[in-house]
This record gives C-alpha cells, sequence and structure tokens, in this order.
C-alpha cells in the first residue's frame, strides 16, 4: 500500500471523551492484539471484511443472485463461506437496505482531510482536533503519520489512541506530530496480559516508558475488565506503573461494556465474553480512589 | 458575574402544587359577559364594542387571589382552565363538547353547567365571527387546496392572533395613566376635519375605555387582597396581602416603584392581553433589560436581597403557567401539551450595540431552573460578545432536559431584520415570539404564525400533475413520466409552488382583513408603537411594521426527495420515473395504510389488517405468509411487496441525506427552502406589511405528514416529516456537528420569521464543565457558520419510553416540542413516538 492511502473503518465526528475539546476519529484498520473484550472487532483484520447486519436484511435475495462464485447463502439462514468469497463487493454494492456492509475502505489523505476538514470551526471552538483510533493505528505506521502531518499543517491538535504495541522507529516518526498520546495499559503481568490479549506487553511498556521520555501528554487508559483486571491489586500495580511514567498526570478507567457484541454476529465472531456483566459504579469508584492513592488524577470514562 | 444559586422556596413549590392538582377545566365566564356587552353595543363602531366588551369582562369576572400568591392577577377561576372565545370561532367547540375530557391529549374538564351557558351564548355570534367572514372571504380554489392539506391558517382562522410582544418598559415606566395622558394630547393634536379623524377618535375613545378598565382591574385585586387579609390569622400572609394590595392600588395605573411593583405591573399587562383575545405567544421579549433597573436600584439600596428578588421571580414564573387556552382537537396535534408560547428571552446586546448580558439574565435562567416547568419559554441571545458564563449557565438548564433555552444568534437575526426594513438600533433590540419568530418588541404586530405550508405537498402535486384524489389541485406542469431532466421537474416544481403560494397568500390576506374588521383590540395596540400616534388599532396597520409569515414545512423532506430523484433517476439511471411514481402511488407496495394520528385500532377493517400484517413481514417480522393466510383466509401476494420494499431501500440508503453535512443534497434542501421562501416574500398585506417566511412547524410536521403519500426520499405515506430545518428524524447519521453544518447551509437570513433545529443529546454527552464547554463550543460553531437557531433535549431515550408507558409516574417530564417546550405525558402519542425517535446523539 501507498504511503498515501490507508484502510478506515470509519470517521466519528463530535466525539467529546478522546481528547480535549470536540473532535473528529479517525478509526484505522488492523491491531497485533486480540483482546477479548474488543468493541470494535471489525478492527482487527487489517482488510477490508464484509458485514452482515441481519436486521436491515429485507431477504429480497438479491446477494445471492449477484455472487459470482455462489459464496453466499440466505435460505434457512444467512451465511458467507468465507472460503469461497473474493470480496468482489458486488453483494455490497446491491444490497440497498444496508444488511451486507464492507468495513474498511481504502483511502487517500486527501480524502480522510477533505472529512476532517468539515468541522475545523467546532475543534478551534472547543480547543478540540482530530484523534487517531482503532485498530491500531500504528499498524498502518507510514499513513498515520502522514495523516497527522496534515493535521497538524492546519494547526489542530492531535492525539492518537494506541496499544503501543509497535516499533521504536515507528513511534519516532509519529511522536513529533502528537499532542497527546491516549495510551492503553491492560495489566502490568505478563502472563495474564498474554493470556487475554494474545501477546506479550513487554514492548508495551518499554514503549510507554520511551514516549514519556521524549515529552509528549500521556493520559494512561485501562479498560477495567471482569475477570480479567478489575482488582484493586491490578489496578494498583497499573497505576503504580503509570505513576513512574513521565508526563503521566491522568489515568482513565474505563469500564468494560457490550455495546460492540452484535458487531461479533456481524463478522460472524465468537463472543468470548458472553455473560459478563459491567462493572457497578460502586466499584469504579473503589478502584478510582485507588489510582488516585497513587497521586494521579482519574476519571471514569474518556 | 453573580451567579444566584437559591433553591426554590417552599412557597414556590406551594404554588405548583396548586396550580397541577386539578385537570384544566372551560369556564364560561367570559363567553357570557363578552355577549351581554355586545348585545348591548349593536350600534357602536367595531372598536368601541371591543373596548366596552373587555371594560364589561374586567368589572364583572370572578378575581381570584390563590394561596401563596405573591404575584397576582387570574384570566379563570380555577388554575390553568380555559375561557372562551366565541367572537372567533365557536362552532367547533360546541362539536367537541363531549370528546375534550376523552382526547389523546390535551385533556379540558367541563361540566353540563357550562355547555349550558355555551350553547346560550354561541346562538348570538351565528354568522358574526372572525373566522367566518374569512371563510366569505376566501376564493373557492383556495379553500380546496386548504382541504386537501397544502396548507393550514388554522391558528388565526379560529383564534385570535397575539404573536406579540408589547413595549411593557411604557407600563412600567409610565403606568395606563401616563397612557391615557399620550391619547389625550393625541386627541388634542387631532385635526377635526381630517377625513380620518373621526375613525381615530374612536380608536382613542377606545384605549381610553381599556387603560380606565384595567386601572379598575387592579383595584378590584386591592380591596380582594384587604379583604383576605382582614380574615387571615397568619400575620406572616396578612402582611403580604396588605403588600399586595397597595401594590395594586399603585400599578398599573402609575409608574413602578420597585421591581416588585414592576414584576406585578408587567403582570397585570399579560393577563389582561390574554383576557382581550385568545391569540397565544404573548411573549415578553427582553424582560432582563426592561426589568433590571427596578431590580438593580432595589439591591443596590438594600430593599430586597438577591434571595428575596428571586423568590418573586419564581412566583412569576409560576404564574405564567396559571394561563391556557382550549383549541380543537385537529390542532392539539400540531400545537400539542397546553403550550402558550410565552417567550422571554435574555442577553444579546443593547440597542446600541453593546452586550445586555446582566446578572437578571442569570436570574431569569434560574427561575426556570428553580420551577421546572414549561412556561415561560426562555431564550438565550447569543453574539461574539456573549460571556462563557452565561453559556454555561444557559448549558446548566439545558443539561435538566426542559428543552431550554433556545438559543438565537444575533449574528443572523439582526441583519435578517434589517433587511426587512427594521432599522439598525431596533433589529438589535430584537426578542423572540412564541416559538422562534424575531420582532422588535412595541412596535411590530408580526402576525408571525400565519400558516404551516407543506412543502412535501406541493412535491407531491408536482409528482400527480396537479392532481389529488381526483380534484385539479395544482397546475398541470405535466406527467411526471414526461421528464427528461431533473432541471425539467425542478422547475415544474417551482411553478406549482408559484401557484400555490398564491393561494396561501389569499388564505391569509381574507383572515387577516377578517381581524381588521371584526376583532380591532385596542388594548393591545394601546402599547405598541405607532397605534396612537396613527389612529388605529393593530388590525388595521397601527404597528410601525407589519409582516405575515408563513411557515415552510419539510425542507428535509423535499430537499432529500429531490437529491433521490436527481441521483437515481437521471443521473445513475437506477429507477426510472415509472416504476418511481408507481411505487409512490402503492405506498411502496403496502397500500395507503397511513401511520395517521387518526388510525386505532378499532377502526381496522379485515382489509387494513392485510396491508398491515403484510407490512409486518416486509419488515421483517416473525409472521409467516401461511400463517396470515389461515387467519384471514385472504391470499396475499407478497413478491411484488418485496421489490417495492427493495426499491423504498435504494431511494432510503443510496442517495445522500440532508443532516450529513454533504454539499450535494444540503445544496438541494437550501434550493428547496429558497424556492419557498422567494415565492413568498413577494406578497404584501392588509395592513401595509410584507410577508416574511420561516422555517418551523411547532408540531405540525407530524400531521402534516399524516396527509402527504409517500415521497421519493422512501419516507413513507402517513409518516411525519422532518422538524423545522432539522434533518429527517433518523437519517442524521454522523452526529451532531454534521447535522448542525448542514443546517447551516440553508439560507437562514432569508427565513426572517425563524428557523427551527432540534438537537436531542443523551446527558452524558455533555456532563461535567468539560460537557458544557463542549455544548457552548457546538453553539458557537453553529453560530460561526450562520445558523439561526438551535435548542437542546437532554433526556434518555430510556425516559421517554418509560414516561410513555407509565405517564401517571412522569407528570413532571417537560420535554421540548419544536419550538416550545410541553409536559410529555400530556401530548398525543403520535407526538410522543415522534419526539422518541428523534435521533439521539449518545456517546
Amino acid at each position: 500500500m501507498e504511503t498515501n492511502k490507508g484502510i478506515v473503518f470509519d470517521i466519528q465526528r463530535f466525539s467529546v471523551h478522546d481528547g480535549p475539546g470536540i473532535r473528529s476519529i479517525v478509526f484505522l484498520k488492523g491491531c497485533p492484539l486480540r483482546c477479548r473484550w474488543c468493541s470494535n472487532p471489525e478492527s482487527q483484520n487489517k482488510e477490508p471484511q464484509i458485514m452482515f447486519i441481519e436486521r436491515n436484511c429485507i431477504g429480497c435475495g438479491r446477494c445471492t443472485e449477484v455472487c459470482p462464485t455462489g459464496a453466499l447463502q440466505i435460505v434457512p439462514s444467512f451465511k458467507i463461506d468465507y472460503n469461497q468469497c473474493t470480496k468482489c463487493g458486488k453483494c455490497v454494492d446491491v444490497c440497498y437496505s444496508e444488511a451486507l456492509n464492507f468495513s474498511g475502505n481504502t483511502r487517500s489523505v486527501e480524502e480522510v482531510m477533505g472529512e476532517l476538514k468539515k468541522d475545523h470551526i467546532h475543534y478551534k471552538r472547543s480547543g478540540g482536533g482530530i484523534t487517531l483510533s482503532g485498530g491500531e493505528p500504528l499498524s498502518q505506521p507510514e499513513y498515520a503519520e502522514e495523516l497527522l502531518k496534515a493535521c497538524k499543517a492546519k494547526g489542530w491538535h492531535t492525539a492518537i489512541e494506541t496499544t503501543a504495541y509497535t516499533s521504536g522507529t515507528v513511534l519516532e516518526k509519529v511522536l513529533p506530530w502528537l499532542d497527546l498520546v491516549l495510551l492503553d495499559i491492560k495489566h502490568t503481568d505478563d502472563q495474564k496480559h498474554q493470556e487475554f490479549v494474545g501477546r506479550s506487553n513487554e514492548k508495551i511498556l518499554e514503549n510507554a516508558r520511551y514516549i514519556g521520555q521524549f515529552g509528549v501528554p500521556i493520559i494512561i487508559r485501562v479498560p477495567v475488565i471482569p475477570t480479567f483486571n478489575d482488582g484493586e491489586n491490578e489496578i494498583k500495580s497499573i497505576a503504580s506503573f503509570a505513576s513512574s511514567i513521565k508526563g503521566v498526570k491522568e489515568v482513565h478507567l474505563l469500564p468494560y461494556h457490550r455495546l460492540g457484541e452484535n458487531k461479533y454476529g456481524y463478522l460472524n465472531y465468537d463472543y468470548r465474553m458472553k455473560g459478563i456483566q459491567p462493572p457497578t459504579n460502586e466499584k469504579m469508584q473503589g478502584l478510582k480512589k485507588v489510582v488516585e492513592e497513587k497521586g494521579l488524577l482519574c476519571k471514569i470514562g474518556g | 458575574m453573580p451567579t444566584v444559586t437559591v433553591e426554590p422556596s417552599l412557597r414556590i413549590q406551594n404554588l405548583i402544587d396548586v396550580l397541577y392538582e386539578v385537570t384544566p377545566e372551560i369556564e364560561a365566564e367570559r363567553a357570557v359577559l363578552i355577549t351581554e356587552s355586545y348585545k348591548e353595543t349593536e350600534a357602536y363602531p367595531m372598536v368601541i364594542r371591543r373596548a366596552k366588551a373587555l371594560e364589561n369582562i374586567l368589572t364583572k369576572m370572578t378575581i381570584v387571589i390563590r394561596d401563596h400568591e405573591l404575584i397576582v392577577g387570574n384570566l379563570t377561576t380555577k388554575p390553568r382552565a380555559s375561557q372562551v372565545f366565541p367572537e372567533f370561532s365557536n362552532k367547533w367547540l360546541v362539536e367537541e363538547f363531549e370528546t375534550l375530557e376523552k382526547r389523546k391529549g390535551d385533556v379540558f374538564l367541563i361540566s353540563e353547567d357550562t355547555k349550558a351557558k355555551l350553547r346560550e351564548v354561541f346562538k348570538y355570534w351565528e354568522g358574526k365571527t372572525t373566522n367566518e367572514l374569512a371563510t366569505q372571504l376566501m376564493f373557492p380554489e383556495t379553500r380546496e387546496a386548504m382541504d386537501a392539506g397544502v396548507f393550514t391558517v388554522g391558528n388565526y382562522y379560529f383564534n385570535g392572533v397575539g404573536h406579540i410582544g408589547v413595549d411593557y418598559e411604557k407600563v412600567l415606566t409610565k403606568g395606563f395613566n401616563g397612557i391615557i395622558a399620550e391619547v389625550e394630547a393625541a386627541k388634542a393634536r387631532a385635526d377635526k376635519a381630517d377625513p380620518d379623524y373621526i375613525k381615530k377618535d374612536h380608536f382613542l375613545n377606545a384605549v381610553l375605555i381599556t387603560a380606565n378598565a384595567v386601572i379598575a382591574y387592579a383595584q378590584r385585586f386591592a380591596e380582594e387582597a384587604r379583604k383576605l387579609a382582614g380574615r387571615t390569622k397568619d400575620v406572616k400572609r396578612k402582611n403580604e396581602l396588605y403588600q399586595i394590595a397597595d401594590n395594586c392600588e399603585n400599578v398599573p395605573a402609575n409608574p413602578s416603584k420597585n421591581f416588585y411593583e414592576a414584576l406585578q405591573s408587567f403582570w397585570f399587562v399579560q393577563a389582561v392581553i390574554q383576557i382581550e383575545s385568545n391569540g397565544h405567544s404573548i411573549s415578553p421579549l427582553r424582560f432582563d433589560q426592561y426589568m433590571y433597573p427596578y431590580y438593580k436600584n432595589d439591591l443596590a439600596n438594600g430593599t430586597l436581597t438577591a434571595e428575596e428578588a428571586q423568590e418573586l421571580l419564581d412566583a412569576l414564573w409560576v404564574k405564567f403557567n396559571d394561563v391556557n387556552k382550549v383549541r380543537d382537537e385537529g390542532s392539539t396535534k400540531a400545537f400539542g401539551g397546553y403550550p402558550m408560547f410565552q417567550n422571554l428571552i435574555v442577553g444579546g446586546q443593547t440597542a446600541d450595540g453593546r452586550d445586555a448580558v446582566n446578572p437578571l439574565s442569570f436570574a431569569c435562567l434560574q427561575a426556570t431552573a428553580n420551577t421546572k416547568l414549561p412556561q415561560p419559554s426562555i431564550s438565550i441571545r447569543y453574539w461574539n460578545k456573549t460571556p462563557d458564563e452565561l453559556m454555561f449557565k444557559a448549558g446548566e438548564v439545558t443539561r435538566l432536559g426542559l428543552g431550554m433555552p433556545a438559543y438565537y444568534n444575533d449574528e443572523v437575526i439582526i441583519p435578517s431584520l434589517v433587511s426587512r426594513g427594521v432599522s439598525l438600533s431596533d433589529a438589535r433590540d430584537y426578542g423572540i415570539i412564541g416559538c422562534v419568530e424575531p420582532q422588535k418588541g412595541g412596535k411590530t404586530e408580526g402576525w408571525h404564525d400565519a400558516a404551516f405550508f407543506n412543502m412535501a405537498k406541493v412535491l407531491e402535486i408536482t409528482i400527480n400533475n396537479g392532481l389529488m384524489d381526483g380534484k385539479q389541485i395544482g397546475l398541470k406542469t405535466g406527467e411526471f413520466t414526461s421528464y427528461t431532466t431533473f432541471e425539467e421537474f425542478l422547475a415544474a416544481y417551482q411553478q406549482q409552488m408559484e401557484y400555490l403560494v398564491r393561494l396561501l397568500i389569499n388564505a391569509d390576506n381574507s383572515v387577516d382583513l377578517a381581524h381588521g374588521e371584526r376583532a380591532p383590540l385596542p388594548f393591545l395596540s394601546s402599547m405598541v408603537d405607532d397605534c396612537i400616534g396613527k389612529g388605529k388599532s393593530l388590525q388595521e396597520g397601527g404597528a410601525l411594521y407589519n409582516f405575515t409569515g408563513p411557515q415552510g414545512v419539510g425542507v428535509a423532506n423535499v430537499g432529500d426527495s429531490l437529491m433521490a430523484i436527481k441521483q437515481l433517476v437521471f443521473d445513475e439511471k437506477k429507477v426510472s420515473l415509472a416504476e418511481l411514481k408507481h411505487a409512490l402511488d402503492t405506498n411502496f407496495g403496502q397500500g395507503q395504510v397511513q401511520t395517521s394520528p387518526n388510525f386505532s385500532l378499532d377502526q381496522l377493517t379485515q382489509e387494513t389488517l392485510v396491508e398491515v400484517i403484510k407490512k409486518l413481514i416486509v419488515e421483517g417480522n416473525n409472521i409467516s405468509l401461511d400463517m396470515l393466510k389461515n387467519a384471514t383466509n385472504v391470499k396475499v401476494d407478497l413478491g411484488s411487496n418485496k421489490d417495492q420494499e427493495y426499491l423504498r431501500q435504494l431511494l432510503e440508503n443510496r442517495a445522500p441525506k440532508f443532516g450529513n453535512d454533504i454539499d450535494e443534497v444540503d445544496t438541494l434542501a437550501r434550493e428547496a427552502a429558497l424556492i419557498y421562501c422567494r415565492e413568498v416574500e413577494k406578497y404584501r398585506n392588509p395592513r401595509g406589511g410584507s410577508f416574511q417566511p420561516g422555517l418551523y412547524p411547532v408540531s405540525a410536521n407530524v400531521p402534516m405528514g399524516a396527509q402527504t403519500g409517500a415521497t421519493p426520499d422512501g419516507r413513507k405515506a402517513g409518516e411525519p416529516l422532518a422538524d423545522g430545518v432539522s434533518p429527517v428524524s433518523g437519517r442524521d447519521k454522523t452526529g451532531p456537528t454534521a447535522a448542525a453544518n448542514s443546517i447551516a447551509k440553508l439560507d437562514h437570513h432569508i427565513a426572517s420569521n425563524g428557523t427551527l433545529f432540534n438537537q436531542k443529546f443523551h446527558p452524558s454527552a455533555i456532563s461535567g464543565q468539560t460537557g458544557l464547554e463542549n455544548l457552548s463550543a457546538l453553539v458557537r460553531g453553529y453560530f460561526d457558520q450562520k445558523g439561526m437557531h438551535v435548542q437542546f433535549n437532554v433526556v434518555s431515550r430510556e425516559t421517554l419510553i418509560k414516561a410513555q408507558k407509565n405517564p401517571e409516574k412522569y407528570k413532571n417530564l417537560v420535554v421540548r416540542v419544536a419550538g416550545y417546550s410541553a409536559h410529555f405525558t400530556s401530548l398525543d402519542k403520535t407526538i410522543q413516538d415522534d419526539i422518541i425517535n428523534r435521533t439521539e446523539q449518545a456517546f
């Protein structure tokens, strides 16, 4: 892929929880991690994917008529045979009711800037700007860098929401164009991290220190996931780590939510968090105190 | 700037309880008294008869000082009751006597005694009402277009006009004795040889009668208060009643000496205007400006503490909710929730262009926060120099979920009024009438709510070559299938618009003349310049500025429809005109099952039942064809319906929609609005003023949608039209900034009678100080791009659904419906559904 083009799966405007002011978030596709609670499962795979939203389907059957490989069936229920699907997109084209959608489009920096520009007055009025998110936005490093440069050229505030699962070289390239890093720390215990996230946390913790040294302000964000890291000791350990990083003054505790669950269905993925309840408000308040005891500001939610 | 943070006192809660413990009732007293007077004055000129009638009412009506009241002046014996105004129209009321208590929204009780009294007096009015005269004046084709649902002039056709803000300051500073002196001077100046002298003199004499009548009315309250004080044992209340008596002895006859008197004087004006006529939207306008000298003075010299001033203000706020109006059932669908639209605005700039915000601006917002009632409709004026503190205070009130305040942009409204001939200093001193209509108070007869005009209906008529239900309502502009370019079709739409707007003008001017002839209002006219100078009532053109403002409804539907036709028919050729026409004719294969507000289960025939179930199947509900066949014995062919639904999905999803910040469609919506606005502004009214268009629906978008067939934007027959300049409900999928940007691309300057943008927020989107800052930034950002008005509903969808299911638990839930706030549970279910369905911007 050329550096000027990337795979974007959404641009969300009037975002008020991912950095200061009114912001637009650009969601880049592709992520090296596989967090079980991921609320954007369509972000994980780097390639565009076909999603099926059953409640939109009017059962017209036109998708099966146009599919050149016979990968689709709608009777008795909808099914895509992903082995046969060539992602030609013909079914999506004829699906006017938008039951079939492509998640992820190839978009140039100029195209994305055209969208972002639309809210420039609101960025200015609110002290907002843009936030790159994903997936892991740094899994498309050159594109992320180009986008951030273009935004800085407009004078906008820039932020990134990252897992920090990337290389030092990549960080070195993007950090000069960033005003704020929203950095996910999920667990300090590597074994547990590997079990729930699919990767080691070693590189993440190391990169966190590196970003701190670089001098860009950091907000540590912790998804609070029952059965994974919602114990006081686990949060305390993350808070201790956070307070040791230069440039970290604030921690956001993001309570687990189930809003992404239906998207697993759209993609025919298994949802491995079934039946798990979001943490209660009292629980979150307790964890907030734990963080504050480490001398950090703490917010629940972004 | 100091922000008052006192809590509402126990008294205020008591006052609210007194108002809301009863169901509103209809009272006959006024109708009886006006009829009595009219019978005695048949030999007099109309304006004198009107004055004498008001005098008779004010002299004889029952006066009541309610428990705990500090500000007095009742319109009805019982709280929130409604008087009857037979001089405007009355037949509908008799017809609805039996359903008033049972209807779905805006219920009124009515006793058998009241019915009998009203039946008796209505006999006198046969042929004498403004409504009957207006009907006589209209052309037959105008009436046909109205019957076909192209527009409605129902508001003033059946009721008084209202929609005005008077020169309250004149009453506060001079009193009615001052007005009497002004009239005497005018009389002395007049040249008896002037051919207009006789008529002028009649008018001036009428003003004298009403000015003296209102002074006498206040005296009755003074006496009543003393009487009650004599009987009361509670020393505190006794002193309060003596104070009330002192106040009523001095005002509104004389200049107000302090804040309390000024509030009392204000209320007498507000009440008597609404006894003289039942025209609603009697708007206090820039209350924080003309009241501030009294507030400031009392606080500075220590005669009043901020807390005491706040309690008086809160008490007045409650009083605003004691005013009510019975409307016919049809109108309750367009004006749901007992609305009175008394719009009170704070902030903005002074007549000489400085920032006008003062501590009273904050206290007014606080009064709304304390009372949490729908009235007054509180608004704020915004310009670049509006301090953040006021924006944050306004944001705090917004967060209460009352749908208030509404925000108005000076940077659009001032030049817009100037373009209509209002002087710069008058334009800077504008206030808002009713929902969203800008006016310079005390100098204008704006006729702001002249009509609702269904733009989507014009589109439907164009598609049907002028025919509606077999009648030639519009012009023969050509068969829909005959157009070869989009531009040809657009030209036909424009031609239909030109023709139908002319009929609208005829309807409005007929009603206007009828009011001039049969319902001049001398009391109201005495407080608006330059009626006394000209010797003319408002209804005959006495005001300095005269307008007529009819509203276009369905901007987004027409914009989206034009986009779908342009792109899918002409550019991409995905559907032919014939296919589209067939789909619209058959309501996308669903037949004309309308989700109209009148649709109820007991009206279900087997045929409609089948249509409903077909619809359910098409929408993917879990009902099988066999089940349906077994249950109904009717053969159902679903094949073609599925194709039709597929086509509807194409229209709905494969052409861009207004409200998502997409230039192509936003430009067409702008053009759609302009086609209407440019037509309307060509015309003049009988009062010597011009027409000026507005783009807001109150809640007329719901009944108008019920009367409109399927549209090319994929909207099914009977579904509500878009609200004001807001996107079609549910189609603004790109968030609030995108919706705001789209709407700001419309030309708000030309819609000088007001535009309305409704934005709904989940509370979490604007929580905390950050939330206030973001809300303020969003308003500023929208206004930077020349939007005119925005208001926010901050309440969760879940709450609304719960309230709909358990109305008794949510009696106090106030939501913003279009241009005003109403108690949610008092609304018709279809309006409730519409509010629930408006896109919720949750984060």
